[in-house]
């Protein structure tokens, strides 16, 4: 125990990292002072590794790795992780012929939000259009959609969409009406039916719409492509932990994503390279999330009849597959 | 579910680092290589990054985090430590250099990466030798078409400036999460002045001004290992500001105008009958005072 | 002479009417204590089982993730499908002016105020956080059909509250004016209660003209507002692109739906209380009878909606629709969706085209099976398409893939309907189940009406007299001089 207590001290682990979030503050004042504390820490070792940081208006800000581990900061405002991140719009991409259907995105993302296990914000299906059609591996985050069904439906305005096209939730302000959770067409949102389990180590974890946890009971959750890790400048955690590099990550605004190598493209050519299309795009939802087809796969396809409970079931899931 | 399976999910996830440091500290020191290598930046700065990977209970080799990296430099065939740094999550250490490392006769230098007596992954070394080169950055704007010269030149033993031919350039364009070629060729060779000329596309978008980072790279080489320069310009395509980027929309938290509209004509209609109504009944309770009034 | 008799005949029928219609108020007999009884123990296991769901959550019901919404929204729309009964008894009957509508308007409009204000209650025991629904206030979008539904639900609710409560102001001023006897604090507290509702009511021509006045347009309001009511009600499940609900007939397809169980309703209704309190002297097998034919009528329009809500998908069988559409007609659900076919739609249609099949009993036995057809139906439309999103369902818990609601979800929906109940009938202990001023204007009408016929045939053969004499006159002179 002492021992574990130790490491966790002189070992910057990712627990820490994430408190260090990002750098807020309410005003400008607030913003130059985290710069001054910042600076101030120079009785660290530099890294040499310069982070980029968003501050609240949006700018961008760099600061040496070091400094920013030591760091604590509180999470942003409400209304600022309402408004979302200026001049962004994040899109993610997701390549079937590279999916493997290892499910590290959805154990990353679980270990990430400390999600339930019964909770995949994002899944990995087995699909199969049409019985003559070979089946594919196919991932499934929250299209974060441009005409979204839920926010639309949403009698509070608990769930909403950012400037920088992510859809969130509030979950102090959801009431459980749950209009959300059927409006979605692709039952991305879960539902917390339970007390939800508490985890000591985010026992004093202050709660904001970027970060779905500490959870609360009778509201609503879903994938929320981690707009903490994007304030930090880094890449949501299914995308990292791909080690398919399958998942691509960026700025539509850039014309640019990035996968789990850390290879950037040019999104367009991307998608246009590789035939790049939107899962029931016939529904008008206008997602954010682009597929490319699975095409000239190099691991096995999946075999639609394994690994399921109920054979039954599979059989049914095997008829919806189909998409268009 | 058993220890393994806990450990082998917590391996290749972010929490429970100390759940993992405890079990392979049971389990004994695992197997580690390091990947050494040396970047050069704009500034001039020195960097040594290695990145630490390690056999998981699977004997594949994985991103191994929290390891403990000591930087060595050699200076008149001694080792001397420099720094010590320990991996994050995807196993990467990085280390700044001093600027003028000691080189030896012929002009390198060499840095060794070592793991020494850390908790969880047995020793490993790996050393690289570089010499020293400068890489600049041009650009030059011109009538039709946009140039970005990168010019490498080496130090020689009396100081002055040789060109560097033959060295492989790459142009990139900075982006949010990396560096994305500039094109897709976008790899050129210098020549026999050290210098070679990229054209720039057309079809970057910048920021609200344009305005976009252009980096280039010398990457792995044999001799000067990493180098790297970048220079700003405002070459990219304007990306136009969102005016109103929370219009009254019907899945934004305004609603659209004629909606509202709507919705308050027909039942605020009703709701106006209603009062009407509520009018009549106390007209009606009304009358009774009347009527006892004039009784009374 | 004959007139006098006439008078007396009309105020004895009067007075024996008002006797009939307050006759049952405030007679709590054993039936009636045991029967309040059970609705009470009922209501309170219901709120044993809700306050358990508010402490434990909403995981005490089968709802799961696929299964958001289940029996309590099922029955919201039930219930607001149900008090569609007083508006269209009531207030198109009105319209129309049919004079057999005069004894069933209060109890059809009770119906309405009762099961609107539990069909409202059922929505917010379905919420996750019922202790952020001031959310709804402070935050509220009007783009959400939620938020219509509680614009409409609440517009609708005070708008039937006025409509029962208007033709009750003249009512109860005659309960007011026949309570002499004020011993007992339970009677001051009646007394308290009929003058308080009477309004001071005199009977004077300008109070009567005001009522009339705001019972004409009343009537003429509540008639879009009820529309409108079941129309957003629908819109909860017609504005998802959900196969099953994403129809543009959903509007109507309720609007019909909901007449026409509400209006089942209210026949049984008039069964229960007719045989309760003896007033087989008004209303009559004719009311039956014609209340039998409206529901025809309602079952046709519903039977066609309905060939267009599933025979139109069914046609073209597009992937996700047709594999819901499967499930229905031959799948898992087949069973509950045929007999809901055969039972509120085949059947009602037979049964009511025979003038036997619109006699009391008949048509008691059907309109049961009308509304609790009904109830299944919303359920058949709420749940088994939940069950068919466009993302196939893989590796979930066991419990998700399915539903059927547990103890507590009936145990909260039975008392739920137990309250309904218990309200209807302490009303019936306090007020008159029938507008009492009404059928005494319809007896009026009816004495008018026939002293008028009186009247005539007299003229008539008063004037045949006077042309037969003046013949006479015209023939005498000529035959005289001859």
């Amino acid at each position: 125990m002492e021992e574990e207590k130790d490491n966790s001290v002189n070992r910057p682990n990712r627990r820490n990292f994430l408190k260090i979030g990002l750098i807020t503050g309410g005003s400008i004042a607030a913003g130059a002072l985290t710069i001054t504390k910042i600076i101030s820490q120079e009785k660290k070792s530099e890294s040499g590794v310069k982070r980029t940081v968003f501050t609240q208006d949006g700018k961008v800000f760099t600061a040496d790795q070091s400094h920013l581990h030591d760091f604590e900061m509180p999470p942003v405002s409400n209304e600022e992780a309402r408004r979302g991140i200026e001049g962004k719009k994040f899109v993610m991409v997701l390549d079937l012929a590279k999916c493997d259907g290892c499910k590290k995105c959805t154990e990353a993302c679980q270990a990430m939000h400390f999600t339930e296990s019964d909770r995949e914000w994002i899944k990995v299906y087995k699909m199969r259009d049409a019985e003559t059609t070979a089946p594919y591996f196919f991932p499934k985050p929250c299209f974060h959609c441009d005409n979204p069904p839920c926010t639309k439906v949403c009698p509070v305005n608990a769930t909403f969409k950012r400037q920088d096209g992510i859809v969130l939730i509030d979950n102090e302000r959801c009431i459980g009406c749950r209009s959300c959770m059927v409006a979605c067409p692709y039952s991305t949102r879960y539902f917390n039916w339970n007390h939800p389990k508490v985890q000591p180590e985010l026992a004093n974890t202050a709660y904001s719409p970027e970060k779905s946890f500490p959870r609360k009971i009778g509201t609503v959750e879903k994938c929320d492509f981690c707009p903490e890790m994007i304030r930090q400048g880094k890449m949501p955690a299914c995308v990292s932990a791909c080690s398919m590099d399958a998942v691509y990550f960026g700025d539509q605004n850039e014309d640019a994503v990035t996968n789990a190598s850390g290879i950037t493209f040019k999104l367009s050519q991307l998608l246009e390279d590789n035939a790049g299309y939107r899962y029931l795009e016939e529904l008008g939802t206008d997602p954010r999330v682009y597929y490319l087809p699975p095409k000239n796969r190099k691991y096995p396809k999946p075999d639609i009849n394994d690994d399921s409970n109920d054979k039954k079931e599979t059989h049914h899931m095997e008829m919806k597959g189909m998409n268009m | 579910m058993n220890i393994k399976t806990i450990i082998k999910k917590t391996f290749t996830t972010v929490a429970g680092t100390a759940l993992y440091c405890v079990a392979a500290t049971a389990q004994g020191k695992s197997e580690a290589t390091i990947e050494l290598s040396y970047l050069k930046k704009a500034d001039m700065s020195k960097s040594a990054s290695a990145v630490v990977k390690a056999k998981n209970k699977e004997e594949k080799f994985v991103s191994a985090k929290n390891a403990r990296v000591n930087f060595y430099v050699l200076d008149k065939n001694e080792l001397r430590l420099i720094k010590s740094a320990d991996t994050d999550d995807n196993g990467v250490a990085v280390v700044s250099l001093q600027k003028d490392l000691p080189l030896d006769d012929s002009l390198y230098f060499t840095i060794v990466a070592k793991i020494e007596n850390d908790s969880l992954y047995e020793d490993a070394e790996e050393k690289v030798h570089y010499k020293d080169a400068i890489l600049t950055i041009n650009l030059n704007p011109q009538d039709t078409a946009r140039l970005i010269t990168a010019r490498v030149t080496e130090t020689a033993k009396d100081g002055t400036a040789m060109p560097v031919k033959d060295a492989e350039l790459k142009i990139y364009v900075l982006r949010m999460f990396g560096i994305m070629p500039a094109s897709e060729e976008n790899s050129i060779t210098t020549n026999e002045n050290g210098e070679a000329i990229f054209v720039f596309p057309e079809s970057i978008p910048g920021d609200t001004s344009g305005l976009i980072t252009v980096a280039a790279r010398m990457e792995n080489n044999e001799l000067f290992g990493n180098l790297e320069n970048k220079a700003n310009t405002s070459w990219g395509i304007v990306l136009e500001k969102e005016i109103d980027p929370f219009p009254r929309a019907l899945w934004e938290p305004y609603a659209p105008l004629p909606l509202i509209i709507t919705v308050s004509a027909l039942f605020g209609g009703v709701w106006c009958v209603y009062f009407f109504i509520f009018y009549q009944m106390w007209k009606i309770k009304k009358e009774k005072t009347e009527i006892i009034s004039q009784t009374d | 002479m004959e007139v006098k008799t006439e008078t007396y005949n009309l105020n004895q029928e009067i007075e024996t009417l008002r006797n009939d219609s307050l006759g049952p108020i405030n007679k709590w007999g054993r039936n009636t204590k045991i029967w309040i009884g059970c609705l009470l123990i009922v209501i309170i296991w219901g709120l044993y089982c809700y306050i358990q769901q508010l402490r434990a959550g909403l995981g005490v019901t089968a709802m799961r993730n696929y299964v958001s919404w289940g029996l309590y929204i099922s029955t919201f729309v039930f219930f607001i499908g149900i008090s569609h009964s007083g508006t269209l008894v009531s207030a198109i009957l009105r319209i129309t002016k049919q004079e057999w509508r005069r004894p069933i308007t209060r109890s059809a409009e009770l119906l309405t105020f009762v099961s609107l204000l539990f069909g409202g209650i059922m929505p917010i025991i379905d919420l996750g956080r019922p202790d952020r629904i001031l959310n709804l206030a402070t935050y509220g979008r009007i783009q959400s059909p939620l938020m219509w539904d509680i614009v409409s639900i609440c517009t609708y609710f005070v708008g039937s509250s006025v409509f029962l409560f208007l033709p009750m102001i003249p009512d109860m001023a005659l309960c007011r004016d026949r309570l002499t006897i004020c011993n007992t604090r339970f009677q001051k507290f009646r007394k308290w209660l009929y003058t308080f509702m009477a309004l001071g009511w005199k009977g004077t021509k300008s109070q009567w003209h005001r009522l009339e006045k705001s019972m004409t347009i009343m009537t003429i309001i509540i008639i879009p507002v009820a529309v409108s009511v079941h129309t957003v009600v629908s819109y909860i499940f017609a504005m998802t692109l959900r196969p099953g609900w994403n129809s543009t007939v959903f509007g109507p397809y309720f609007v019909a739906g909901a007449l026409y169980s509400g209006s089942a309703g209210v026949i049984i209704g008039m069964w229960v209380f007719r045989k309760l309190y003896n007033l087989e002297k008004y209303i009559t097998r004719r009311h039956f009878d014609l209340m039998g034919r409206i529901v025809l009528a309602l079952t046709l329009i519903y039977a066609y909606l309905n060939l267009n809500e599933y025979w139109i998908p069914a046609y073209k069988m597009a992937t996700a629709e047709g594999h819901l559409l499967t499930d229905l007609f031959s799948g898992s659900y087949s069973t509950v969706f045929w007999i809901l076919q055969f039972g509120t739609v085949l059947l009602p249609i037979i049964v009511l085209s025979f003038p036997k099949g619109r006699r009391p009993l008949m048509i008691l036995i059907t309109c049961i099976i009308i509304v609790a057809g009904a109830w299944a139906k919303r359920y058949v439309i709420v749940v088994p398409t939940l069950l068919h999103p466009f993302m196939p369902i893989q590796e979930v818990p066991g419990d998700w893939s399915s539903y059927f609601p547990n103890y507590i979800e009936f145990s909260i929906t039975a008392a739920c309907l137990a309250g309904i109940f218990l309200v209807i009938t302490l009303f019936s202990k306090f007020f008159p189940m029938m507008a009492v001023w009404e059928v005494e204007e319809g007896i009026h009408i009816e004495h008018d009406k026939n002293v008028a016929i009186e009247i005539r045939t007299k003229r008539e053969a008063e004037e045949a007299l006077l042309i037969r004499n003046q013949i006479q006159k015209d023939i005498e002179p000529k035959i005289q001089p001859a």
